[in-house]
């Protein structure tokens, strides 16, 4: 019965924890040192959730089995963080850095405030869409619940 | 007589048709952001194809265009759309998802409001006016 509003939850909880990582990027955008490899600090690296559908799980495959139609699905899950490792970081130079390498340059975290921003308007709007199917939701129980009362 | 003649549950089947739209949508407004997921719908006129095979033998048309509305649960109907409309190859139209959302809330409303009617004129039958 409250399926619906089971989907809509994992996808806000989704959501936030994609937010999350955002302003974890845009916070750190400027660390230089986020862990110590080699007795060398490494600059921060961007982050990124991968999302994935839930559901396709056991009733799934039985349905499918028994030559029944497609299931509706349970919404949707944060499969894994990904770090972005493959992106060189802006190198700046500052001789003075304590984080300098020999040439005198830092490398910076591979953070692109412009795309966080873009990927927290995106992240904004579809909470704000699953808020409207929340809502829409709970205005059609509560009129379920009306039902036999005059 | 037949007291409730059919109409509480020919309302019931609409209002499980409903929240299975419903359940629909969640679920693909919940995944606008999933690559590679493709939205899902209900098919209403596969679902009527079901209930009109699912016509009981009992009934007796007096012309072959007649069918009998059975009451079943079920959750068939649900069917995958193919195509994209996003290169990460996700397909949800948000625009759509939301109209067909705004569409299935008045319809639910407007079945609600029905039976609510249907037990206000038994109940009112029940008193004598």
């Amino acid at each position: 019965m409250f399926q619906s509003m089971n989907i809509t939850a994992s996808a806000l909880t989704t959501q936030r924890l994609r937010m999350d990582v955002i302003s974890s990027n845009m916070a750190n955008v400027d660390t230089t040192r986020a862990t110590f490899d080699d007795g060398e600090w490494q600059p921060y690296k961007r982050k990124s959730v991968v999302l994935e559908t839930k559901g396709e799980g056991f009733s799934s495959f039985l349905n499918t089995a028994m030559n029944r139609d497609e299931s509706v699905g349970n919404g949707v899950t944060v499969s894994s963080i990904i770090q972005d490792d493959e992106t060189p970081g802006e190198l700046l130079y500052d001789p003075d850095h304590p984080d300098a390498n020999e040439d005198g340059y830092v490398e910076l975290p591979n953070v692109d405030p412009l795309r966080e921003m873009v990927d927290l308007m995106s992240a904004t709007r579809s909470y704000e869409g699953n808020v409207t199917v929340f809502n829409a939701n709970k205005s059609m129980m509560m009129s379920a619940l009306q039902i036999g009362k005059s | 007589m037949n007291l409730f003649s059919g109409t509480i549950s020919q309302l019931e089947q609409g209002l499980a048709y409903s929240s299975l739209n419903q359940k629909v949508i969640a679920n693909n407004v919940a995944n606008v952001d999933t690559p590679g997921y493709k939205s899902k719908d209900v098919n209403f006129e596969r679902m009527l194809q079901d209930e009109i095979q699912m016509t009981s033998s009992s009934f007796q048309p007096s012309n072959p265009k007649h069918f009998e509305i059975t009451p079943k649960q079920s959750t068939s109907g649900v069917h995958q759309r193919s195509f994209s409309v996003r290169e990460n190859g996700n397909g949800v139209d948000m625009d759509r998802e939301m109209a067909n959302l705004a569409t299935n809330q008045i319809y639910y409303d407007a079945l609600i409001e029905r039976l609510s009617g249907k037990f206000g004129s038994l109940n009112s039958v029940i008193q004598g006016g």
